[in-house]
């Protein structure tokens, strides 16, 4: 059994001739918080994708423990079953209530029987504070609500690890906190997570390592206290600089 | 006296072959041979000609007949006429009569003669609405050539027989209407007469209404194939192997940029003339569902397209594979959004069952046609064009209807409170909202560019 969770050797992407990924080498291990920042453009996003092959690689090799992701026998549907994904975009089914939302991958995916999916949809929801709001509709919700859905559907799989994709990008200011107070909550019960954000605070507080990554390759990676308070290259005190 | 049963017997028969022979000398000779009656009508319920046609005995001249008909016929506007026909020519016969009751009767002046073809026409018999087999009862007054005195004769028992067939309910209507004022006067305007004829819209619901049941059940089979089919070739042109994706391109480009007249004609006249004889129905529902399936092809396509990608990405990050994501989050999103463009293909699939009229399946165009042929009156097109919208309006309404629906339902309304509220509110609300796109409540509308 590999150390890590998640293991990303030499991951190359290209968009025609746009290389977004340049070589890219990143180990996770069991219940790190790993934040990635980066410029828009640096590939944080392509590479958090890479990694549950929404965007196939061009190049390299990804693990999930012990699986390899990017060998094409592998069945991807069954690998996903096991990363936990939320989007910048809520991706919430609008036909189906909060509580249906959370049930359906249990159901069709993991084949749990109706009232264990039931039982553990409520789980969740009640662990992201929307135990009130179960039976509505995502048209009903408010981003941040939305949001929290969205995190409560990838947990109620039992994922190895979490990747979050600027999952609070889309949100208006007060409703930020209280998806990142989930998040927290995650990371402090041991979750695995893979964070791309630009909430610097999140990131200080509650990551267990930044990773830094422009142009397609990771420029810097150490604690928070090492990238944030003593970066060693200057395009990460640049980036830094722009944004406090 | 002693005498056997058997004796007996035969006196009797003796006693009454003698009492017969003696009658048939002394009563009157029957007087009329071989008659015979017909109608103008083949319905009843309607004024009638009956026309009588019998030769007169050979000993007898008819001076009067009593014509008995059944109970219901109304005699009221009766006029009559008689003739002697020998050969082709037609002796007029001097006739007074009147009618009383259900029975006419007629006095000949001077008597017909013997042994002549008499024919009596009864012009204006109202008869019953009820069809059937009735008795026409003849009773006669003659005058017998051999002894010259004057014997009347009721042969009751003298009858002929004539039938027809009941009046249609329409039918009774139309007739009801052809007595009312009001209609005549309605039809004396050439413009209503023409187009909106009380009678004719009567007389031909019945069959165009057989029309309008043969376009309904093709479509009621040609539709939901139409649906399985159009499903077909909008994944096979979403899909990654380029042979299907050809074949669906083919198939829908060829049928959506070709006249359905033009497919109509291949199917009915082309397969014929090549050798196929493929039941005339099933041909009908074969190709409107094949025209139809491309159409909805489409329709399908781009619904399913219209489908934000970050929803096929989210099933997928599920662990769901391709047919999970669609069965259960892609297709019920497209249902929603496809409903009102495959309710108004449906309506078009509905009209065009008309075009079957050019290659004659009786269909509603077809009937009203034919009748148009026969009366020179526009009636029957406005009766269809009512049967066509009998179907199309509900249907019209309900693609506004959930066209609003899914409207609302993309941005911000439960279905609960969806099914309350209707037409005003609900469009101010569509007019106040700010990005009828976002899938999202108003409190999260924000310029992504503002962070980062």
């Amino acid at each position: 059994m590999s150390q890590y969770i998640v293991r990303i050797e030499g991951l190359h992407k290209s968009f025609g001739k746009l290389e977004v990924l340049k070589g890219v080498d990143l180990k996770v291990t069991k219940g790190e918080v790993v934040v990635v920042l980066g410029p828009s453009g640096s590939g944080k996003s392509t590479m958090l994708r890479c990694i549950n092959k929404l965007e196939q690689p061009t190049d390299g090799r990804i693990f999930l423990e012990d699986i390899e992701i990017t060998d094409p026998k592998t069945n991807i549907n069954q690998v996903r079953e096991q990363i936990g994904m939320v989007f910048q975009s809520f991706n919430l089914f609008p036909h189906l209530t909060a509580k249906a939302n959370v049930m359906l991958a249990q159901r069709k995916v993991l084949k749990r029987d109706k009232a264990e999916a039931s039982r553990i949809a409520e789980e969740q929801l009640r662990r992201v504070g929307l135990g009130d709001k179960m039976d509505n509709f995502p048209a009903q919700l408010s981003g941040g609500q939305q949001q929290r859905v969205a995190i409560a559907r990838a947990l109620a799989m039992n994922p190895h690890v979490m990747l979050f994709d600027e999952v609070t990008s889309a949100l208006d200011p007060e409703l930020v906190r209280g998806v990142l107070d989930v998040m927290k909550e995650l990371a402090a019960a041991g979750m695995t997570m893979l964070v791309v954000t630009h909430e610097m605070g999140f990131a200080r507080d509650v990551a267990s390592r930044v990773v830094f990554m422009d142009e397609g390759v990771i420029v810097e990676e150490g604690t928070p206290e090492e990238v944030f308070d003593h970066p060693k290259s200057e395009r990460t005190k640049d980036f830094l600089g722009h944004i406090t | 006296m002693d005498r056997s049963p058997r004796a007996v017997q035969r006196l009797l028969l003796v006693l009454a072959l003698a009492a017969a022979m003696l009658f048939a000398v002394v009563a009157p000779a029957l007087a009329l041979v071989n008659p015979q009656v017909t109608l103008d009508q083949e319905q009843g319920g309607s004024p009638t000609r009956f026309t009588f046609v019998a030769i007169t005995d050979k000993d007898a001249s008819i001076t009067g007949m009593d014509f008995t008909f059944p109970p219901g016929f109304d005699l009221s506007s009766v006029s009559f006429d008689t003739v002697t026909l020998e050969g082709l020519v037609r002796r007029p016969v001097n006739v007074t009569g009147a009618a009383a009751g259900e029975t006419l009767s007629l006095k000949f002046a001077p008597s017909v003669e013997p042994s002549s073809t008499l024919r009596v026409q009864i012009h204006d018999v109202l008869t019953t609405n009820e069809g059937g087999t009735f008795p026409l009862k003849i009773a006669y007054s003659t005058e017998s050539t051999a002894t010259g005195t004057r014997v009347l004769s009721h042969r009751t028992d003298d009858t002929v027989k004539f039938s027809y067939t009941s009046l249609s309910f329409a039918e009774g209507i139309s007739h009801n209407l052809d007595k009312n004022s009001f209609v005549a006067g309605w039809n004396n305007v050439k413009a209503l007469g023409m187009f909106f004829k009380p009678q004719l819209v009567v007389t031909s619901i019945p069959t165009v209404i057989t029309g309008w049941y043969l376009a309904l059940v093709w479509i009621a089979f040609a539709f939901p194939i139409a649906i399985v089919g159009g499903l077909s070739f909008a994944f096979m042109k979403m899909s990654k192997i380029p042979p299907l994706r050809w074949i669906a391109a083919a198939y829908i480009n060829v049928i959506r940029g070709t006249p359905l007249f033009l497919q109509i004609f291949v199917a009915f006249i082309g397969l014929r003339i090549a050798g196929f004889r493929v039941d005339d129905n099933v041909t009908a529902v074969a190709v409107l569902a094949m025209n139809s399936s491309a159409y909805l092809a489409e329709i399908f396509r781009a619904g399913i397209q219209s489908i934000n990608k970050g929803q096929f990405e989210a099933a997928s990050s599920l662990g769901m594979n391709y047919a999970q994501s669609m069965q259960y989050v892609i297709i019920p999103q497209t249902v929603k959004r496809v409903l009102p463009t495959m309710t108004s293909e449906f309506i078009l699939l509905f009209k065009d069952t008309a075009l079957f009229a050019a290659v004659g399946r009786p269909e509603l165009m077809y009937q009203a046609q034919n009748i148009v042929a026969n009366t020179g009156n526009m009636t029957p097109f406005v009766v269809i064009a009512a049967f066509y919208l009998i179907v199309t309006i509900p249907l019209i309404n309900v693609v506004g209807r959930l066209e609003a629906r899914l409207a609302v339902s993309e941005h911000g309304q439960s279905p609960t409170e969806k099914t309350k509220r209707r037409g005003g509110r609900l469009m101010n609300e569509l007019a106040q909202s700010v990005d009828p796109y976002r899938a999202t409540a108003p409190d999260s509308i924000h310029d992504d560019n503002e962070r980062g």
